[in-house]
C-alpha cells in the first residue's frame, strides 16, 4: 500500500469523481452506440445471423482449434522455457542465452516459414498442427524463460540461503522455497504470455490451420457483415481471455492466502 | 534490384511506426499504471478494465474494428494514424503491466515506510518506487518494443504499406518468395536487436 | 466473474463436441456440382511414376487455394463446404485423377503458393494465380482456365471516372495480393493505391471515403452491386488477367495431362456448366468463350 486510507473528505471527493468519470463514460457510449445505429450498424437484419447455430458452431470450432493449439504451445513452451531459465543461472548459461537473445528477435513468422519450406525440402514434413505449433512453442520458450528468470531474480537472496541452512539441497531449494515464490512474483506476467500466444496461434492461416481469427474473416467475406462479424469475434476472444486471467488472479490469490 | 527503393519506403514506414507507436504506448501505459495502483478506486478499475480489454483481444481485430468501426460512429483518422493509434492504444496495455510488475518488485515494506514518513501517494512513487523499479522495467520494457516491431506487420490490415506489405508487393510480382521474405524478416530482426541492445545498454546506465 | 468462466466452459463443451462434425457435413444436399461430378470424364490408364499416379496412390488431391475467395473458392460456414468455381474445377479435377472428387485444400497465401509448389505440399494451386511470365520462371502453369477482368467500381453519383486513366491522381482501392494492384498501375501510374485484405474490407472502405474508385475483378464486383444499390460499376472490364493452374516448375508430363484435360472439359461443356454455377450466377448471359490453353505468355 503506497497511501492511507482515504478519510472522510477524501472518500467523498473520490465519490464525486466516481459519479462524474461514470457519467461521461455513459455519454459517450451513448453517443456512439446512436451513431452506430444511425448508420444502420445495428440492424436487425445485421445481427439476426450471429443468433443461428451454424454460424455459432463455425465460430466455436475455430475457437477449439485455438484453444487446442495454444494448450500444446504453453505445455510445450513453458517447460522449455522452465529448463532454459535454469540453464541460464547455471555454470554453463551461455548457449542457453544465446538462445534465447536471439529468439527473441527472430519473428515466428520466420521460424513458421522454416517448417513450412524448408523442413520439408529435407523429408521432415510434420502434421499441419505440429507446423504452428513447433515453431510458436520454440519462440515462447525464449518468452518464458526470461519471465522465470526474472521471477527467481527476484526473490530475496535470504530465501535461497535460508532454505540451505535448513540442509535442503540445491534442487530441493528451488523446488520448494524458490520456485514457488518466483511463480507468484511473475505471474502476471505469465497470464500475459499465455494469453498472448492464445492470440498468436491466429498465425496458423499461413500453414491451413483453421482458428477462430481466420474463422472471422471467413465468415465476414461470407456474410459481407464485416463490423458485426468482428465485434462478436472480439466477444469470443475477450471471454476467453477474461476468463485465463480470472483463473490466474484466482490462483494468485489463494497462493498468497497460503504463502502468509 | 528495381524494387528496392519499394522496400527501402516501406522499412522507412516500419521505422515510423514503430518510433510513433511505442512513444505513444509508453505515454499512455505510464497513465494507466499510475491510475492502476492509484488511490481512487474507480480509477483503478478502469486501468484494469483497459488493460484486460485490449490484451484481451488480438491487434488484428482491433485494427479493423477501428479502421472500418470507427468512422461509422463519425471518428476518421487517417489511416496511418489510425494505425499508430491503435498499436499505440493495444501495446500501452502490456507497458502498464510491465510497469506495474516492476512496481511490484519493490517489496512491500518500501512503500509502507515512505507512508510512515509522511510522503504522499506521488511523493512515494517518485522518490522511493521508481529509482528502484525502473532498473527492473528496462528489460520487459525492450521485449514490449520487440514484439511491437513484430507488430507493426499488422498495418497493412489498415492499408498500410509497411515492410511486410511492401515485400508482399514485390513478391506479387517476382514470385520469390523466400528470399523476399527472409530478407524482410531480417531486417525485422535487426531492428528487434538494435531495441535489444538499447535496452541493454540502458540497463547497464541505471545499475550504476 | 463466475458467469464468464461458467460460459467459457459451456462455450468449450460445446465446441469440443461439433469440432469432429463441421468439416463433414452429413446430408448436404445435391448441389449442381455433384451432378457435374458425376458425368465428369476419368483420365484413363495413368504413366506409372507420374505424379498424377502418385496423387491417385495417396487417394487425394492437394488443392492450394482460398477459402475467402467468393465465387471462385469461399466456404460455406454453415456446410463447411467449398463453393465456387475454382473449388468446382478442384473436384473435377480430382475426379479426373481419382475417380472420385477428393480434395483437400491446404490453405495457400501469395506468399507461400511457390514454396507449397516445390516442395509438393500441394500438387496443384487454383487461387486467382494470374500467369506472367516472371511467375513462369519459378511455376508451371497449366491453362490459362479462366479469363479474369479488372473493372472500376464507384460509389453511385461519383463523378469523374468514367474510363480506367481517369484514376489517375485518384485513390484507389483494392484488394491486397490480387491482380488489381498491378492492372491499376498500368492503366494509370499516378494513382494511389490504398489496399485492404477482403472484398468487403474495400466495400466498407470505399463506403467510408477512404478512396474514389474500387479496382477488382469484374463478376465479384457484379455480385457486390447486387448486395449494395450505392455500388455502381463503370464501364467494361479494361483487362484480362488469364488464371492458371499452378504446377510444379518443370513438370512437364504433369502440365501436359492437366491442359489435356482443360481441352476436354472445355469441349464437353462442363467447363461452361461449371461457370455457370458459380460465376454465371451474378454474370448474366452466357458462358464466355473459354480461353485457348497455352494462350498466355508463360503457359
Amino acid at each position: 500500500m503506497m497511501f492511507d486510507p482515504p478519510g472522510p473528505r477524501g472518500r467523498r471527493r473520490s465519490r464525486v469523481a466516481t459519479a462524474v468519470s461514470v457519467l461521461v463514460v455513459l455519454a459517450l457510449v451513448v453517443v456512439a452506440v446512436r451513431r452506430f445505429d444511425a448508420a444502420g450498424q445495428l440492424e436487425l437484419a445485421k445481427w439476426r445471423p450471429f443468433l443461428t447455430w451454424p454460424v455459432w458452431r463455425y465460430l466455436l470450432t475455430g475457437l477449439w482449434a485455438t484453444v487446442l493449439a495454444a494448450a500444446a504451445v504453453f505445455a510445450l513452451a513453458s517447460v522449455a522455457g522452465l529448463g532454459l531459465a535454469f540453464g541460464r543461472m547455471s555454470a554453463f548459461p551461455w548457449p542457453f542465452r544465446a538462445y534465447v537473445e536471439v529468439m527473441r528477435t527472430i519473428p515466428v513468422l520466420l521460424l513458421i516459414y522454416v517448417v513450412l519450406f524448408v523442413l520439408p525440402a529435407y523429408g521432415l514434413d510434420l502434421p499441419l498442427f505440429w507446423k504452428l505449433v513447433l515453431p510458436l512453442a520454440f519462440s515462447h520458450a525464449a518468452q518464458f524463460a526470461e519471465i522465470f528468470r526474472a521471477g527467481v531474480l527476484a526473490v530475496d537472496r535470504g530465501q535461497g540461503e535460508a532454505g540451505a541452512s535448513l540442509g535442503l539441497t540445491h534442487a530441493q531449494n528451488m523446488r520448494l522455497v524458490v520456485l514457488p515464490q518466483a511463480v507468484r512474483n511473475v505471474l502476471p506476467s505469465l497470464v500475459s504470455q499465455t494469453v498472448g500466444l492464445l492470440k498468436d496461434t491466429a498465425l496458423g492461416y499461413v500453414v491451413s490451420y483453421l482458428e477462430l481469427l481466420q474463422s472471422g474473416r471467413v465468415l465476414a467475406n461470407f456474410n459481407h457483415l464485416l463490423i458485426q462479424t468482428f465485434l462478436v469475434v472480439a466477444l469470443v476472444y475477450l471471454v476467453v481471455n477474461a476468463s485465463l486471467s480470472k483463473l490466474a488472479r484466482y490462483l494468485e490469490a489463494r497462493s498468497a492466502r497460503s504463502a502468509r | 534490384m528495381s524494387h528496392l527503393p519499394a522496400l527501402v519506403d516501406g522499412f522507412l514506414t516500419t521505422l515510423a511506426l514503430v518510433a510513433l507507436s511505442f512513444t505513444g504506448a509508453f505515454a499512455l501505459g505510464l497513465v494507466v499504471v499510475v491510475l492502476r495502483i492509484g488511490p481512487l478506486g474507480v480509477l483503478r478499475a478502469v486501468g484494469t478494465g483497459y488493460v484486460e480489454t485490449f490484451q484481451n483481444i488480438p491487434l488484428l481485430v482491433w485494427l479493423v474494428l477501428f479502421v472500418f468501426g470507427l468512422p461509422e460512429v463519425g471518428v476518421r483518422f487517417p489511416l496511418f494514424t489510425t494505425a499508430v493509434v491503435v498499436i499505440s492504444l493495444y501495446e500501452a496495455a502490456y507497458v502498464a503491466e510491465a510497469l506495474r510488475s516492476g512496481v511490484n518488485t519493490v517489496a512491500q515494506g518500501q512503500g509502507e515506510a515512505a507512508r510512515a514518513l509522511g510522503l504522499t501517494f506521488g511523493q512515494t512513487l517518485r522518490h522511493v518506487v521508481v529509482p528502484q523499479a525502473a532498473r527492473r522495467v528496462v528489460q520487459p520494457l525492450g521485449n514490449i518494443g520487440i514484439a511491437l516491431t513484430m507488430n507493426t506487420s499488422l498495418a497493412a490490415v489498415a492499408g498500410v504499406v509497411e515492410l511486410t506489405a511492401s515485400a508482399n508487393r514485390v513478391n506479387l510480382v517476382e514470385a520469390l518468395p523466400i528470399p523476399i521474405f527472409v530478407g524482410a524478416g531480417l531486417c525485422y530482426a535487426l531492428l528487434a536487436a538494435g531495441i535489444g541492445g538499447l535496452a541493454g545498454l540502458l540497463e547497464r546506465r541505471l545499475a550504476t | 466473474m463466475r458467469w464468464t468462466t461458467l460460459s467459457v466452459v459451456v462455450l468449450l463443451v460445446v465446441a469440443g463436441c461439433s469440432g469432429g462434425e463441421s468439416s463433414v457435413p452429413g446430408t448436404a444436399p445435391t448441389s449442381g456440382i455433384d451432378a457435374l461430378v458425376a458425368k465428369a470424364p476419368v483420365a484413363a490408364d495413368l504413366p506409372a511414376g507420374s505424379t498424377m499416379a502418385r496423387i491417385r496412390q495417396r487417394g487425394e488431391l492437394l488443392v492450394g487455394g482460398s477459402l475467402d475467395a467468393p465465387l471462385l473458392s469461399q466456404q460455406d460456414p454453415g456446410t463447411g463446404r467449398l463453393t465456387g468455381f475454382d473449388a468446382d474445377l478442384g473436384k473435377l479435377l480430382a475426379k479426373y485423377i481419382l475417380g472420385e472428387p477428393k480434395t483437400r485444400l491446404v490453405t495457400a497465401t501469395s506468399e507461400t503458393r511457390e514454396p507449397l509448389l516445390a516442395n509438393g505440399t500441394v500438387d496443384v494451386v487454383l487461387q486467382t494465380y494470374t500467369i506472367t511470365p516472371q511467375r513462369a520462371e519459378r511455376v508451371a502453369f497449366a491453362g490459362p482456365y479462366y479469363s479474369s477482368g479488372q473493372a472500376i467500381a464507384v460509389r453511385r453519383g461519383t463523378g469523374g471516372i468514367a474510363k480506367p486513366a481517369d484514376l489517375a491522381g485518384h485513390k484507389v482501392i483494392a484488394g491486397a495480393n490480387t491482380p488489381s494492384i498491378a492492372a491499376v498501375k498500368a492503366a494509370a501510374p499516378t494513382a494511389e493505391i490504398v489496399e485492404f485484405g477482403s472484398d468487403p474490407e474495400c466495400l466498407t472502405a470505399l463506403r467510408q471515403g477512404r478512396g474514389e474508385a474500387y479496382v477488382q475483378d469484374q463478376a465479384l464486383l457484379i455480385a457486390d452491386a447486387a448486395q449494395d444499390k450505392d455500388l455502381q460499376l463503370v464501364g467494361e472490364p479494361f483487362t484480362t488477367d488469364p488464371y492458371g493452374i499452378g504446377l510444379k516448375h518443370g513438370d512437364d508430363q504433369f502440365k501436359q495431362f492437366v491442359n489435356d484435360w482443360l481441352r476436354e472439359i472445355q469441349k464437353s461443356g462442363l467447363w461452361q456448366d461449371v461457370w455457370r454455377g458459380s460465376i454465371g450466377t451474378v454474370v448474366a448471359g452466357d458462358p464466355p468463350a473459354p480461353p485457348v490453353i497455352g494462350s498466355a505468355q508463360g503457359s
